[in-house]
């Protein structure tokens, strides 16, 4: 409801308290009137019971005149004798001295003396009624329309023969007396009912509202016999009560009301009911003041805390000013400890993400960062980012373990600083520290690095150990190698093996060198489908016999065209599938190919021995060989693989004991590329090969020099001497031809002889060999 | 004087009681005849005996020209008096064993009291007819040799609601019989008290 604790504070506690302040309010007034009611009560009460004694006393004191004149022997024998001239003087004389207002007799038939008679009117009957009825009868009597307070007294003469009465007129001086008897402010009334009438006020008018309202009134009060009951006049509320009056006629009523305005009843207390208002309402705005002034206090530092969650969300200072020691100071307190823990923190974590743990250098990360520095700052030059990669690492690390080689990188880290101070080195991969600083161009990069590694490359000496480090460096230059500054990174990791690769010391990125892994890798993707799609195809290079000049095998060598980009050379898609993975599937390929081809060549009545190249990877593939024995099984083909010594060498015992399998099942081994690379003669004479095939680069060389040919010469011999034929590779002259078959080389293979061709190319190839079909040279099986 | 054959005397007997049945006594029951009565004979002595502070009899009956004796016999003075229109007298404080002698010559009820002693209350019936009788203690009254024929009967009580305080019946007499009569009395005067200022 309320969006603001501030606002919400001061309603609910001015809404509580207001609530309770009139409540209290309320309450008081209830109080007061009520009190004041009964207070009314009690002196109408009072008065009536006060009324009641002067009714009585005056009463009395005009009995005791009556009874006086009513025994005296003259006016008895006035009265009984009709003395009508000494009763009214003596009647005279008697309300002369008593100050009565009136003074008559009644006879004992009824007749009225000293009085006009029609002042009573039908009155004269019933106060005879009266009169009769009792000794002493007294009350309230109307003369001439006009109550009288009567009392009577019967005269004895001495039988009954009339009685006296005396009467004092009820008017406002006889009831504004009785008022002032009171100590409240009392309004007093005579009430006068005829039989068969109204209530009515006697001696007064009043207005039409006011009579109805009295003549039900009157009826009620004297129902609740002296009980004050509630009259709302037109001059205001009061509490009234009527007494009922003894009347001396029977067929009147008369009642005295006694009434008591309410509105001057409170009037004294009025001041203190003001008072009490206008206290209330100081308090209840003191109250929201205050109140409002509490939830400020409480809201304005809640809402800095707020402030400065929002701040420290942001990154910025965050301190809250502590202005109290209570709960939210202690909140504020508690809350820029946290903010001081959180900054720490977050200094500690950038650090770390920033920093390598183990040397205690810039990480990668770090290296990237300051790249980007570098590339916003702008300036002359280009920006460089340089790999200087540890040379035989895992060796050293090996000779020196996990915690020195941390130290020399640190070390190595320390002198590029020591070199120039801008360089900030960072390790960005286990055993490589990269740099990156501005250059004039590509040329001074490289004069800079070669510096720099120079300058790297003293001993280090590790506490009692010193160890010689090597270094190699590869680095990019931004806008001509890479665009972004990790792509940067990336390249000059790939520099330094290129370096590597090229044993350089220091080199600059080459793209053409790298060439385009992203569009090798779709070439393999795209290799598959062309298998199926037969852009693919399997290309036969005719092995011919030196001294017959007819061709005893031919080596099946994949090619690819491909539809965008033409015919694909197989060093580009087989080097590729060798180190995806892809190559037991190309080599599945070339097997079933080379198998079906040899079917169709003996289809056509040629049978020749077809050679088929098995990667270094598939040597050692006991799954492969599996399969491609059963595959030969199969079909009873007559191939021959070609494997490089390097292959064997890499899980020799496995290899060979599959190269013997191979050999058990039927299939010729032919040692490929004999003399490149790494040759062993240990594992030539384990691997139980039929034919030895020398390396191109050899060949080729036959013209240039010598040492090529001593060289062929004693492989051609070492190679019968252990059973094996020896083919010659590239042989692309005449020379050549000639001079390999003078050294007893057995086959030749080489563009001289013919190109590699398609299937059916060679199936024409070999009809256009002299005449006869070529036979299978017997097999010279090596003597185990 | 009414001049006639005498008719046959007849005894009439009343009881007189009030509403509620109590026996009235002191009423005075007088006959006259349609004719006319004959002079009642005065039988005297006729005595009206104060003592003890009171009158006795309570009524007496006297006939038309009777003198009446009033003897005290209190110790204290009495001041007799009537205010009645039969007579009006007063014998003025006359001690112990003083009497005084009233002559009645009206016939009426003469109210007698004491202006000393409230209490004091009696009456004298002055009558004109020798057919009259007083009720006793049972409210039985008996009225002898009544001339039969028509006439008047009245009934007289000192404290009888009527005008005059008298009941008038038309009767006639034809014999003996016995009549019931009620009579609605009030309840006698108490003694008169003064008032006192204060109340007492």
């Amino acid at each position: 409801m309320f969006r603001r604790l501030q606002t919400k504070l001061s309603v609910l506690y001015g809404a509580m308290f207001g609530l309770m302040l009139a409540l209290l309010a309320a309450a008081s007034y209830v109080a007061i009137t009520g009190n004041v009611r009964e207070a009314a009560r009690g002196e109408l009460q009072a008065d009536g019971a006060v009324f009641d004694r002067l009714w009585q006393l005056k009463s009395q004191q005009l009995q005791g005149s009556a009874d006086l004149l009513a025994r005296d022997y003259g006016f008895r024998a006035a009265v009984a004798t009709h003395d009508a001239a000494t009763i009214q003087s003596a009647l005279d004389n008697l309300r002369q001295r008593l100050r009565l207002d009136k003074a008559f007799i009644v006879g004992l038939d009824g007749t009225v003396q000293g009085l006009d008679g029609r002042s009573l009117d039908d009155g004269a009957d019933q106060l005879w009624q009266a009169l009769s009825n009792a000794d002493d009868a007294s009350g309230a009597l109307l003369i001439g329309g006009r109550p009288y307070q009567a009392i009577s007294a019967p005269i004895l003469a001495p039988a009954p023969v009339g009685w006296v009465v005396f009467a004092a007129k009820l008017d406002r001086t006889e009831l504004a007396s009785l008022e002032r008897l009171s100590a409240a402010p009392l309004n007093a009334a005579l009430l006068i009912r005829k039989s068969g009438g109204v209530w009515r006020v006697a001696g007064a008018s009043a207005g039409p509202k006011d009579r109805a309202l009295i003549d039900r009134f009157a009826a009620q009060a004297l129902a609740a016999q002296g009980r004050a009951l509630r009259l709302n006049l037109t001059g205001g509320p009061a509490l009234a009560v009527v007494k009922p009056l003894k009347t001396l006629g029977a067929d009147e009523q008369a009642g005295l009301l006694l009434s008591y305005p309410l509105a001057r009843a409170l009037a004294p207390y009025q001041p203190m009911l003001w008072g009490v208002a206008l206290l209330g309402g100081l308090s209840l705005i003191g109250l929201l003041a205050g109140s409002g002034l509490l939830a400020a206090s409480l809201t304005r530092p809640l809402a800095a805390l707020d402030e400065a969650a929002h701040r420290l969300a942001r990154g910025e200072d965050a301190h809250v000013p502590v202005s109290s020691g209570d709960e939210v100071g202690r909140l504020a307190a508690s809350f820029n400890t946290m903010a001081g823990e959180i900054v720490e923190r977050e200094r500690r974590i950038t650090e770390l993400a920033l920093h390598d743990s183990e040397t205690g250098l810039a990480n990668r990360r770090a290296m990237i960062q300051h790249l980007e520095v570098l590339a916003a700052e702008g300036g002359q030059g280009v920006v460089v980012c340089a790999a200087l990669g540890v040379e035989r690492f895992s060796l050293v690390r090996s000779a020196i373990g996990y915690g020195l080689v941390s130290a020399l990188l640190k070390e190595l880290g320390a002198r590029i600083v020591q070199h120039h101070a801008d360089l900030q080195p960072a390790r960005v991969a286990t055993s490589i520290l990269g740099v990156s600083f501005r250059a004039a161009d590509l040329a001074q990069a490289n004069r800079f690095l070669a510096d720099l590694i120079a300058a790297l490359e003293r001993p280090i000496s590790l506490g009692e150990t010193e160890v010689d480090v090597g270094l190699t460096g590869g680095f990019a230059v931004m806008g001509a190698h890479a665009e972004s500054c990790p792509a940067l990174l990336e390249r000059a990791n790939i520099a330094l093996d290129q370096a590597r690769a090229m044993r350089k010391r220091v080199m600059a990125f080459d793209q053409d060198a790298y060439g385009d892994p992203a569009s090798n890798l779709t070439l393999m993707s795209e290799m598959l489908r062309a298998a199926e799609a037969g852009e693919l195809a399997l290309h036969y290079q005719p092995k011919l016999d030196l001294r017959s000049g007819l061709a005893c095998g031919a080596e099946a060598l994949a090619r690819w065209r491909h539809p965008t980009r033409g015919m694909l050379s197989p060093d580009l898609f087989v080097g590729m599938a060798e180190e995806t993975g892809h190559i037991r599937a190309l080599t599945d390929w070339v097997l079933d190919r080379a198998i079906a081809d040899q079917a169709a060549l003996r289809d056509a009545g040629r049978d020749l021995q077809l050679s088929v190249n098995i990667s270094g990877r598939l040597v050692g593939d006991r799954d492969f060989a599996e399969h491609a024995m059963a595959r030969i099984a199969q079909s009873n083909a007559r191939l021959c693989f070609e494997i490089t010594e390097t292959a064997v060498i890499d899980n020799p015992k496995l290899a060979l004991e599959l190269i013997e399998g191979y050999a058990q099942a039927g299939v010729a081994i032919s040692i490929d590329d004999y003399g490149s690379g790494l040759s062993s003669l240990a594992y030539l004479k384990e691997i139980a090969a039929q034919e030895l095939k020398i390396d191109k680069a050899f060949v080729l060389g036959l013209a240039i020099g010598q040492r090529d040919a001593l060289l062929i010469k004693s492989t051609v011999d070492l190679a019968h001497a252990l059973g094996l034929k020896v083919v010659a590779e590239g042989v692309e002259t005449a020379e050549a031809a000639a001079l390999l078959q003078t050294m007893g080389c057995d086959t030749g293979q080489g563009y001289y002889f013919a190109r590699p061709m398609p299937l059916a190319d060679l199936l024409r190839y070999l009809a256009g060999q002299q005449g006869s079909a070529a036979q299978a040279p017997a097999r010279i099986r090596r003597q185990t | 004087m009414i001049a006639g054959a005498p008719a046959l005397a007849a005894d009439l007997t009343l009881s007189i009681k009030t509403p509620s049945g109590e026996p009235v006594k002191d009423a005075v029951i007088s006959f006259r005849p349609a004719g006319g009565a004959p002079a009642p004979k005065a039988q005297g002595p006729y005595v009206m005996i104060q003592q003890d502070i009171q009158f006795h009899p309570f009524v007496l009956i006297v006939p038309l020209g009777a003198d009446v004796n009033f003897p005290n016999r209190d110790k204290v003075r009495h001041h007799v008096y009537s205010f009645s229109a039969a007579k009006r007298f007063e014998l003025k404080l006359y001690g112990h064993d003083e009497t005084r002698t009233v002559h009645f010559d009206k016939a009426g009820v003469v109210a007698l009291g004491c202006n000393i002693h409230d209490s004091m209350s009696a009456f004298i019936d002055v009558v004109d007819t020798p057919y009259v009788a007083k009720s006793d203690d049972q409210g039985e009254a008996v009225l002898n040799d009544l001339p039969a024929g028509p006439g008047t009967l009245v009934l007289w009580q000192p404290y009888l609601k009527a005008p005059r305080n008298e009941q008038v019946h038309a009767v006639t007499i034809e014999g003996s019989a016995r009549q019931a009569y009620v009579m609605d009395l009030r309840a006698p005067p108490a003694p008169m008290t003064m008032t006192m200022p204060m109340g007492q």
